[in-house]
């Protein structure tokens, strides 16, 4: 079914020529990003294969695939949601523990699907992507492994299913999300039925995306005052958590740009500004201030500049489109 | 001039004249609120493939609304914690009746009627005593209220007439109050205690269900029941999202825990720990819940187990079709639905409100 319906979007798509922001955030910033993420995740992968130990080869194959997914990450749409893609690739937060225990077992039982690619994504997704990954290389219970461990060929089944996962969501962006998108409201597109609803997709994705950095990025370590929680910093194992806020916050300022052009966005792009000037002057990579009243105040700061995005992007981006928050999302009963 | 045997005979015939039905509306299959461009707000009736068939403006913000089983007269309740309730002629597009919520007292969105619509059944939150009530308005009476019921809980949202005759209620658990943040502010999270009551219509307790403690936060609001009178309820957890607890339930009178139902990790995550309607498939055999945060329609089977998820922004209004679920979103969709297709019926340039009466 999902095939004819490219397949009919192709054919009526040209018929309809969809809004200059979404042509221009596809192919000026979406489908670059999505081959970016394909190439570092298979870089990653083939790191593993050649050397599985969490060594410096490793480490900053890890980085650059981790930077490149949150180039992508808030497109929580299409693509990134087929087959629970995101939270196979991001599972963060893991409240109740999860990953660990479901690694502890895998490698207690030395189980066998590591050497079956075609069955490694039937694994939880607690088990899989970059957070289980960082288990292995970061946390002490896990990071000890030899080249002849269980462990090692873990590592190396664990990036190979997010090289492969990475390389769908590239193929499905090219051939299925990116001509949906640019036939918005065309007669045979069932995924947009106005041109009006493939800008408003995009714009939802940059929304949620900057509320997920100020919510749960940052929401989360900071806690409240009486009881801040350093210890749910996001990727703070792999002392990624202020640079995971950075990186996502300039995907979102890519896909902001691209949305608006070829007008220009002065009033998000100040407060775009201001919030990579507050990261940069935090130092503070794993959030671990937000124990102590001044360094708490810091990341306060920066939630609160984030937050002031998205009033600036609703002013801005969400104004010179018409475009509301959804009717039934923002106020259910 | 009107001669005796003129006028009996007038009478006579006024007598034999057809009440109005659902056909002088123009047959309506389901019907839902919306919101316009313009602000305005409408109820419409809308048939099996999701066409327009009859408009009523409202005077606010609608939420539910009950639907005569024969009249074309539907209800239409205010959004909590509302204070009326209209009743429409859809035949005609006026308003017959309004009715106000007794003084300390406030309409929850939801009613339903009882007795072959006899009465119409009114799910009402006392915020004097935070007691759920069931107000009993006799529409032969021109909708006189005659009496009341409790609903053996607090925060009552949504009841359903049962094959027996008796109701079954989703208490929420959540107090509130309307002097307080306007109605929408929770008073009594670290208590609340949801529930799935039967109640007679006489207001006697038959049976009730709760969930495990774990689970106190997850607000029984919706319901949809299938012909033997399996009931399956929709939650909103009040917790953090990212608990990914379950939001659909199944239970059945005298069953003493609901079967929960969950879709895996990663699809219950994307669902935000919101569930916002609840609909039994028209064949009978699947249940289906929205997520209009999440984006998501998740369809399970009778036996609680996942069977797909369609996906599409702000989705949250759902009703049994003639196959499937007919289902509606605030970007002016409404959709198809089964367990394998989800394909738009229509759109129009408005948004479809939070819920759909099938007809």
């Amino acid at each position: 079914m999902r095939l004819t319906a490219v397949i009919t979007a192709f054919a009526l798509g040209l018929a309809a020529p969809c809004q200059a922001g979404v042509k221009e955030a596809v192919e000026g910033y979406v489908l670059p990003a999505t081959g970016a993420f394909a190439g570092a995740a298979e870089a990653l992968a083939e790191e593993a294969r050649g050397n599985c130990l969490p060594g410096a080869g490793m480490v900053a194959a890890y980085d650059e695939a981790f930077d490149a997914w949150l180039q992508i990450a808030h497109l929580r749409f299409g693509p990134l949601e087929v087959d629970g893609r995101v939270n196979a690739i991001a599972f963060w937060p893991d409240k109740k523990g999860f990953t660990p225990r479901m690694l502890a077992g895998l490698i207690a039982d030395a189980d066998p699907i590591v050497d079956q690619p075609d069955e490694f994504h039937e694994l939880s997704v607690a088990a899989r992507g970059f957070f289980a990954l960082e288990r292995l290389l970061y946390d002490p219970q896990f990071a000890g492994y030899g080249e002849a461990d269980y462990t090692c060929r873990l590592v190396q089944a664990i990036s190979a299913d997010l090289a492969r996962m990475a390389a769908e969501i590239d193929s499905d962006w090219r051939t299925e999300a990116a001509p949906l998108l640019m036939s918005a409201g065309a007669p045979g597109n069932s995924t947009y039925l106005s041109q009006g609803e493939a800008t408003r997709v995009l714009y939802t994705a940059l929304l949620t995306g900057l509320e997920f950095n100020a919510d749960q990025r940052l929401g989360r370590p900071l806690g409240t005052f009486e009881r801040p929680r350093p210890a749910r910093a996001e990727a703070r194992r792999s002392g990624r958590s202020l640079r995971n806020v950075e990186a996502s916050m300039l995907g979102l300022r890519a896909l902001a740009r691209s949305l608006m052009a070829p007008e220009a966005m002065p009033v998000t792009e100040a407060g775009f500004a201001d919030v990579l000037d507050h990261i940069a002057a935090l130092q503070d990579p794993v959030l671990a201030g937000v124990e102590d009243p001044s360094g708490r105040l810091k990341v306060e700061i920066l939630q609160q500049r984030i937050r002031a995005v998205q009033v600036d992007v609703q002013g801005e981006i969400g104004a010179h489109f018409g475009l509301t928050a959804g009717f039934n999302s923002a106020d259910g009963d | 001039m009107t001669t005796r045997r003129a006028f009996l005979a007038a009478m006579a015939a006024s007598a034999l004249t057809p009440r109005l039905s659902w056909a002088d509306a123009g047959s309506p299959a389901f019907l839902a609120c919306a919101r316009e461009p313009s602000g305005q707000h409408a109820l419409f009736g809308i048939d099996f493939l999701g066409h327009d068939v009859f408009r009523v403006p409202l005077p606010g913000r609608g939420h539910a609304g009950a639907a005569h089983p024969v009249a074309p007269e539907a209800v239409g309740f205010a959004r909590r914690p509302g204070t009326f309730a209209l009743v429409i002629d859809c035949a005609r597009g006026e308003v017959l009746h309004r009715l106000e919520s007794p003084e300390g007292r406030h309409f929850m969105g939801h009613g339903t009627f009882l007795k072959g619509g006899d009465i119409l059944a009114t799910l009402e939150n006392d915020y004097i005593t935070a007691r759920g009530k069931i107000g009993l308005w006799a529409r032969s009476e021109g909708y006189r209220r005659v009496g009341e019921i409790e609903t053996h809980g607090i925060g009552p949202h949504e009841a359903l007439l049962m094959p027996d005759g008796s109701l079954a209620v989703a208490n929420g658990g959540i107090r509130t109050d309307p002097r307080v943040d306007d109605g929408r502010g929770k008073l009594n999270l670290p208590e609340m205690k949801p529930s799935l009551a039967y109640v007679s219509p006489e207001g006697a307790l038959l049976d009730q269900v709760f969930l495990d403690p774990e689970l106190h936060l997850n607000s029984i609001r919706h319901l949809a029941r299938g012909a033997d009178g399996l009931i399956g309820f929709a939650m909103q957890w009040q917790g953090d999202a990212m608990d990914a607890p379950p939001l659909l339930g199944l239970h059945r009178r005298g069953w003493s825990a609901a079967k929960l139902a969950e879709a895996p990790l990663g699809e219950q995550l994307a669902m935000q720990g919101y569930a916002g309607s609840v609909a039994l498939s028209g064949d009978g055999q699947y249940f289906g819940i929205t997520s209009p945060r999440g984006g998501r329609l998740h369809v399970f089977d009778r036996e609680a187990r996942f069977v797909t998820s369609h996906h599409r922004p702000d989705i949250c209004g759902l009703a049994a079709g003639p196959e499937g679920f007919l289902a509606t979103d605030g970007l002016g969709g409404v959709w198809h639905a089964t367990a394998t297709e989800f394909q738009p019926f229509t759109r129009a340039e408005r948004a479809w409100d939070n819920h759909v009466v099938t007809l």
